[in-house]
């Protein structure tokens, strides 16, 4: 059976990160192994001996699929990221491993895939295969959740999420999901109707997105990373930095069941300078983590209400190690929805475009 | 039957309404200027003080404005004639206000003071024990929709109070035309204070609360004090003025080095606000006008933004917008004119008032007179 030629990469390259895929085959007969060009093997040993590469490549290994088939071959499926600015290292590596010479495709999707198309050419003598990142997106969510059969269900949601301390996670089967919202939170936000495989449509988009929650964090509080950013947020108490409904009324705005508790205006105590003096960086973390997140929340119940949909499945980095927003999205949809919506959740968060853009390599339409 | 047509046997001066808002407290006075010789006589001492107090300053203590450009002169209300004016001052300096509605003997004067806003609630006690004083309380919403459809009848001193932005894709050819909002229903109404509330309006009396948002106002100032060490409203918008946002926001050109045709996401679309702080250079190169505008822009369109979304939901092309977020902001306010024309592909029309945040009290002094009325 002939197919493509190793290696199998799927790339996804983002505004802030780029998500790569890669399948390393186990299934290698001692025929090809001897035939295997050096350059390849090279390749293999590098990225699956590792979990760090150079200062800012991770392989996320909880994440890793096992004894995948895919295409008639068998393997495992590794996740890898790394920021978008490093790109041109990943390029330079490229050429030097003369991975040019492999003769394979290199599929990739997000807007990188059109911004430094010219530069893999130049650089690395690598063309790219270029993939809408949105189309990428659906296939590759819909895939990863039907081949995981074993271990822990890729889908799930918050069981009790009115009670944000309690909720626990729970397994759910996206089977016969049709329609779901997919809202898919990066550096921005984009808002998808699917239908089907095969038909979706881009509902929405905002700009207040997972950029913004660290742009705003690091002039706020002069954190450099997502994960300062987290930990900072985690220790915060929004209320400090924002003017709440009771702040306002003395209580609940009851004729509109409103109560004291929710956000009136969010930084809206910031106006003033003696609270400015007595608000900690955490609080200016969480305030900014709430505010992003919530809004994102309303918006999202808005498509929910305006396209019919019941389900709501919230994908994209914004979201990674990032418990506390995916609460408070719960959280959200329900209160709010008088539990007519429900939030869910997938493990392997960001990486969805670059399975697409995989399956794009292997079964091209 | 409309206020303006109704006859005497009215209620005591002085006229008032008021809305405690979670920024700004709005304060309408009404100044009676067809007071006859013999009303003059019997006058009270306090009455009159109050009354020249209002209307010799167009300034109160530290904070306190009157905006007499928007005054509303010969106006006729419950078979009077006299002037509206429209002061706020912060909510922050609530306890002096009382203190001097208690100093001018105010609650001698039996009359009842309507409060609206969330200060209504909030404040009552105070005004009880501190000025001894009863708020008679009205909703913020119901005060918002009264007063604003009273202003757009009576009209503002001869011109229309209404106002839209023909062209507003076009920098070079857009311009401000009047409009009236009668017959406009239904309309969406955006109230942009500390906070957002969005409304469906259908008629006069029937209304219901789509949403809100808490981005609003309160965001812009507050996150602007704390970026740029600024501290008033006026100040932000100075800053915000000569700033350039595309430093600050990461644009989809960024990200796809063009436009992103398959969704019609223009280059010049911003993709991630804030996006670029992430990186410390650019941190390090950008000024604090360039923050105070990625504020102001980013508040401005997401409120843009949701507001699209509810009219396209409810079914409604007009979008009113008020509140004192948009006082002397005619950036927002062309943003907002041009955003929902350029994603509504011309569908959507965006509306504003020159009263802007002043509706609730209006709708606070028009219930003082109305319940008159039933006497």
């Amino acid at each position: 059976m002939s197919h493509r030629a190793f290696p199998w990469f799927g790339m996804d390259i983002g505004g802030t990160l780029v998500k790569l895929v890669y399948f390393e085959p186990k299934d290698i007969t001692a025929e090809e192994e001897q035939e295997e060009v050096e350059s390849l093997r090279s390749i293999r040993h590098y990225l699956t001996s590792n979990t760090a590469y150079g200062t800012t490549g991770i392989r996320d290994v909880h994440l890793e699929m096992k004894d995948l088939s895919l295409c008639g071959r068998t393997g495992n499926l590794h996740f890898i990221r790394f920021p978008t600015h490093d790109l041109p290292v990943f390029m330079q590596m490229g050429r030097n491993k003369h991975f040019s010479s492999l003769h394979t495709t290199l599929c990739a999707t997000g807007g990188g895939a059109y911004k430094f198309e010219s530069d893999f050419r130049t650089m690395a003598d690598l063309e790219l295969h270029k993939l809408d990142e949105l189309d990428c997106l659906v296939r590759g969510v819909l895939y990863i959740d039907s081949v995981i059969t074993s271990g822990p269900s890729e889908c799930y949601y918050f069981e009790n999420p009115t009670d944000l301390d309690h909720s626990a996670q729970k397994p759910y089967t996206l089977e016969n999901h049709y329609p779901l919202l997919l809202v898919n939170i990066g550096s921005g936000v984009s808002i998808l109707a699917v239908y089907s495989e095969n038909n979706y449509k881009r509902v929405t988009g905002t700009s207040l997105g997972g950029g913004t929650f660290l742009g705003l964090c690091c002039l706020l509080t002069g954190c450099s990373t997502f994960e300062e950013a987290l930990e900072m947020a985690s220790q915060g108490e929004s209320t400090h930095v924002d003017k709440l409904v009771r702040d306002i009324y003395g209580g609940d705005y009851e004729r509109f069941g409103l109560p004291g508790w929710t956000v009136a205006s969010s930084f809206g105590s910031m106006m003033f300078k003696e609270k400015r003096e007595s608000v900690s960086k955490e609080d200016l973390a969480r305030a900014t983590l709430v505010t992003i997140t919530n809004n994102i929340g309303s918006i999202t119940r808005m498509c929910a209400l305006n396209e019919n949909i019941e389900r709501v499945v919230f994908v994209g980095n914004f979201l990674r190690v990032n418990i506390l927003s995916m609460k408070l999205l719960a959280y959200a949809m329900d209160y709010w929805s008088n539990g007519q919506l429900k939030a869910l959740f997938l493990r392997h968060e960001g990486y969805f475009g670059a399975v697409g853009a995989l399956l794009g390599l292997l079964h091209p339409s | 039957l409309k206020i303006e047509d109704t006859q005497p046997e009215t209620h005591a001066f002085p006229w008032f309404g008021m809305d405690i808002g979670g920024t700004l407290v709005k304060l309408v006075y009404f100044e009676p200027v067809d007071i006859t010789a013999e009303e003059e006589q019997e006058e009270v001492e306090n009455l009159k003080s109050i009354r020249r107090y209002l209307t010799s300053n167009v300034a109160y203590g530290k904070t306190g404005v009157r905006d007499v450009h928007l005054e509303l002169r010969n106006l006729t209300m419950c078979g009077r004639t006299g002037n509206l004016h429209f002061i706020r001052f912060p909510t922050q300096a609530m306890p002096r206000f009382i203190q001097m509605g208690r100093d001018k003997n105010f609650s001698s004067l039996h009359t009842t003071l309507c409060a609206t806003g969330g200060g209504a609630y909030k404040f009552e006690n105070d005004f009880r024990t501190m000025a001894d004083l009863e708020l008679l309380k009205l909703d913020e919403l119901d005060c918002l929709i009264r007063g604003l459809l009273y202003i757009d009848r009576v009209g503002f001193n001869g011109h229309p109070e209404c106002y839209y932005f023909q062209n507003p894709s076009d920098p070079n050819s857009c311009v401000k035309k009047p409009c009236n909002l009668d017959n406009h229903f239904p309309m969406l109404l955006v109230n942009i204070g500390s906070g957002v509330s969005i409304l469906a309006v259908y008629s006069e009396n029937n209304y219901k609360r789509v949403t809100g948002t808490s981005l609003g106002g309160g965001t812009f100032l507050g996150l602007c004090c704390l970026l740029t060490g600024c501290e008033t409203f006026e100040e932000a918008l100075e800053m915000a003025s000569k700033g350039d946002s595309t430093n600050v926001d990461k644009l989809v050109k960024d990200i796809y080095g063009g436009d992103y045709e398959r969704f019609g996401l223009q280059g010049s679309a911003v993709a991630s606000s804030f996006g670029h702080m992430m990186c410390k250079e650019k941190r390090d190169s950008i000024s604090k006008e360039d923050l105070a505008r990625a504020t102001l822009i980013t508040i401005t369109n997401n409120i843009g933004s949701i507001a699209r979304m509810c009219a396209v939901n409810e079914k409604i092309e007009r979008v009113v917008f008020v509140g004192n977020f948009l006082r002397i902001n005619t950036v927002s306010t062309k943003l907002l004119a041009y955003a929902m024309d350029f994603w509504s592909k011309g569908q959507l029309r965006a509306l504003f008032l020159e009263h802007e945040g002043y509706f609730g009290a209006v709708g606070a002094l028009m219930e003082l007179l109305k319940t008159s009325e039933d006497l």
